[in-house]
């Protein structure tokens, strides 16, 4: 478990997700053996008393992983309610920005591709096993909290033809083209009264591959990101990023 | 007993009870069900209390073998009239609730105490559609479509601690085929390749062999029993229900529900059949099905209402079309194979045609001449390049250009389909050639059908190819053909788009979606024509009739187990001739050529 300095700025390459094979390993590697290369100045300098960032940080921790869980079973809405006010979420290429915001992403956009569930890294795109699982970063007064965290997801987005076949399976919940991401949450969180809420979650993609559980195999896919904003696109973002 | 139907069902216009007519209908239910083979006595003087999960509490007395006492949860005593059946251990009772559309059927494992309880009602008054899951535009289910929801539990024993294990749902029937004759003498043939619908064919019902689907349940006795039900839905909207033993190939059961005569059946039947074969089903080893594939709610996450089904309403959601509306919408765009050639690989794996099989420039530069036998029609073809071609009808002088796809379907066998330029109804040809013998099969199509406009009408045309290189026989032709009859392939057209065709009568098909862990899914199913080409090669062409008027025209190639062709469909948005082809496996097969074929009306096989 580690408390760090979380990275600012880092990654340069986090508008143009490397889509190659195995590219997961490398950028992800790189970036967190930069975060360790940091968190021993951590303490020293913010002179934060170390139980109370422990504290803090595992209840970040425990609201990224409640956050991943709801997605996982589809509980859009209550995703929606771990977000503090004025909240931004970034997503493919678009910024949400505001609760309204914020519920078309989940409520429209992910809950019609079913985006969210939990799955694991596609063959030949896993991460380094040697990089830290995540990086919580707790600011000195204890009111913000940075932090880094690895995801593995279904991505989907519904079928938009309209023979039988789709519409047969719309009806049976699917009727949708799933794939894989995998990336890493870049996520800020702010104390609200005595429980820690998401104030900014950007989701850096690292790779998509045309991956879902049970496949052997797996190819880089070029997913296109948010090309309008709302309310051209029904669920697109506020602004593209 | 029955006049047959020469309407089909998917044509027939059944009538919109009221809830008053079916209240005043079903009062003739209190006396309880009729049955050709007698009733049962096996319950006469006795009392169960039937505890159910999730359901009610059923305190039954039963004073003979044609009336009981039924207490729901604790409530006032009603009197009720009953028929109860008997088959082995399984006793099977049904009876509706006197001034109410509501009734229970009730089967009783005398040997092991468990109890599945079916409760069926009519009017429910129930709303589908309105957006989310559930489709569309809102809709109110017809009045005289029975509901049902079904409550597995127990006899409660005095002493006896409740069983932790009850009866559940199954996918062990799935791929099933049986030929069912009933003590009425109605006869089908019913295949449960789903484990939330089956395709059923009527043998005396019906004037035609053709196929039909309906939500369906599937319940778990033992090794070598199960219950079933259907419910016609969007048709008569009538219920049938029965407990089967494997073993001896024997059924008890009742239906319940308005004919297409409007007339109330509700009778109990015992039944003697047959196996007929068994699909392979696909989900992973250590899946039984035990967890039913649940039906959607209107919101996510949300617990599906009573009675909600998995069912496909098409009619519900279509707009139809004049002839005149289609064609006008044709003259704006009528596009050929446009929109995938230069799609992106994710649009190809959702399309009709990411599998497909690859275009063939082997008639790049032929010319010849396709004559239809009986006046049919005489096209002249030259083909300039891989997509465009020049034709014209025999008398005429000026040549056409259009643009056209074709694929080598076997060896030499040519298989390709262009617009009829400027036709009214706007219309298509698939035409196979066969390069070694001059044998021809066209697959004309056309908007319109006496139906609506935007529903293809097709038909196959038996000819010859003349020109260089030709010497075409002058009496052999291709022929419609059974040989795939009783057939299953599953088809997958992309990596996210597989689903299964049952070839279940010489007339008809339906077809099936796969779950995610490939269970069997929803159903629907369509006419068809199946035509042999060469041995193990066919044509087959099907037409989403009163569904979405689509039509599919694909060559099946058993021995690459690949198909390809064409979809040809029109609507507001204009006429598109597409392109189809999957990768195909064979799922399995039943045994049934024998109970299809020309028979006096009523009489089934």
């Amino acid at each position: 478990m580690s408390i760090t300095k979380s990275l600012s700025g880092s990654g340069d390459n986090r508008k143009q997700p490397n889509t190659g094979r195995r590219s997961f390993i490398w950028k992800a590697g790189a970036a967190m053996s930069a975060v360790v290369a940091s968190a021993a100045t951590g303490f020293s300098k913010t002179g934060v008393d170390r139980a109370d960032a422990l504290k803090d940080a595992n209840a970040v921790r425990t609201l990224h992983r409640t956050y991943e869980s709801r997605l996982n079973k589809g509980m859009y809405e209550e995703v929606v309610g771990m977000f503090a006010n004025n909240a931004e979420v970034v997503f493919n290429g678009g910024l949400f920005k505001g609760e309204k915001s914020i519920r078309r992403l989940y409520c429209e956009f992910f809950q019609a591709g079913q985006t969210g569930k939990k799955i694991e890294p596609a063959p030949g795109f896993e991460p380094d096993p040697e990089q830290p699982q995540d990086i919580v970063d707790v600011a000195a007064d204890r009111k913000t909290a940075t932090g880094q965290f690895p995801y593995s997801m279904q991505v989907g987005t519904p079928m938009t033809e309209d023979t039988s076949l789709v519409k047969m399976a719309r009806l049976q919940g699917e009727g949708i083209v799933k794939w894989w991401e995998g990336g890493t949450h870049e996520v800020t969180c702010v104390k609200v009264g005595e429980s820690w809420k998401i104030r900014r979650l950007e989701y850096r993609l690292v790779s998509k591959a045309d991956y879902r559980p049970g496949r052997t195999h797996a190819r880089a896919i070029d997913i296109p990101a948010f090309s309008k904003v709302y309310p051209a696109d029904p669920a697109g973002p506020d602004k593209l990023v | 007993m029955y006049q047959p139907m020469n309407i089909p069902m998917h044509r027939f216009k059944y009538t919109k009870l009221t809830k008053e007519q079916i209240g005043q209908e079903l009062a003739a239910t209190a006396a309880g069900p009729k049955c050709v083979s007698g009733l049962s006595d096996a319950l006469a003087g006795k009392s169960l209390k039937i505890v159910t999960k999730d359901g009610p509490v059923l305190n039954y007395s039963f004073k003979d073998k044609n009336n009981l006492t039924l207490s729901e949860n604790g409530g006032a005593a009603i009197e009720a009239g009953y028929g109860a059946l008997t088959l082995k251990q399984m006793v099977f009772f049904s009876h509706m609730i006197p001034g109410t559309q509501k009734g229970y059927n009730v089967f009783v494992d005398l040997d092991t105490d468990l109890v599945t309880v079916f409760e069926v009602w009519f009017s429910s008054g129930k709303q589908e559609g309105g957006g989310g899951f559930l489709g569309g535009e809102p809709y109110t289910l017809d009045d005289r479509e029975v509901q049902r929801q079904i409550y597995y539990g127990y006899v409660e024993v005095p002493g006896k601690e409740a069983p932790e294990q009850l009866h559940h749902a199954t996918n062990r029937i799935e791929g099933k085929g049986m030929y069912w004759k009933q003590d009425t003498g109605i006869e089908t043939l019913e295949y449960y390749a789903s484990v939330i619908s089956s395709n059923w064919v009527e043998l005396t019902r019906q004037n035609d062999d053709l196929a039909f689907c309906s939500p369906s349940d599937y319940v778990l006795v033992n090794d070598n029993m199960f219950i079933y039900d259907r419910t016609e839905c969007e048709f008569a909207g009538i219920f049938t229900l029965f407990v089967a033993d494997l073993f001896t190939e024997t059924q008890v059961g009742v239906r319940l529900g308005f004919n297409h005569l409007d007339e109330l059946e509700y009778y109990m039947f015992r039944g003697e059949g047959k196996v007929v074969g068994q699909l392979a089903y696909l989900e992973p080893f250590d899946d039984h099905g035990i967890t039913p594939m649940g039906a959607q709610s209107k919101t996510p996450n949300a617990i599906p209402e009573k009675g909600q089904r998995t069912a496909y309403r098409p009619v519900r959601s279509f707009r139809h079309l004049t002839d005149e509306e289609v064609h006008q919408a044709a003259i704006k765009t009528t596009n050929a194979f446009g929109g995938r050639g230069d799609a992106s690989p994710m649009d190809m794996s959702m399309s009709m045609a990411g599998n497909n099989m690859p275009f063939t420039d082997m008639l790049v530069g032929r010319e010849f001449t396709v004559r239809y036998d009986n006046g049919g029609p005489v096209w002249q073809y030259k083909f300039m390049d891989k997509f465009m071609l020049k034709y014209k009808e025999e008398k005429e002088t000026e040549w056409r250009e259009a643009t056209y796809r074709a694929y080598e379907g076997d060896e030499k066998l040519v298989w390709f389909a262009h617009i009829l330029l400027d036709s009214k109804p706007r219309a298509s040809v698939a035409i196979a050639v066969d390069l070694l013998n001059g044998l021809t099969t066209c697959i004309y199509s056309h908007m319109g059908t006496p139906y609506y406009g935007n529903e293809t009408t097709y038909r196959a045309l038996f000819g010859v190819a003349e020109g260089e290189g030709f010497a075409a026989p002058r009496y052999m032709r291709h022929e419609f053909t059974d040989e795939l009859v009783g057939h299953a392939f599953s088809w997958s057209y992309s990596d996210s788009m597989t689903s299964m065709h049952l070839y279940s009568s010489p007339h008809s098909m339906s077809w099936t979606i796969f779950t995610g862990n490939q269970t069997m899914g929803m159903q629907w199913g369509s006419p068809c024509l199946y035509v042999k080409l060469r041995d193990g090669v066919y044509i087959f062409c099907q037409n989403e009739e009163a569904c979405n008027g689509a039509e599919m025209i694909e060559l099946i190639n058993t021995k690459i187990s690949h198909d390809c062709g064409f979809s040809y469909s029109g609507g507001a948005g204009g006429v598109n001739l597409g392109l189809v082809g999957a990768i195909g496996r064979h799922i399995g097969s039943f045994d049934v050529k024998e109970y299809f074929g020309p028979r006096v009306a009523g009489k089934g096989a």
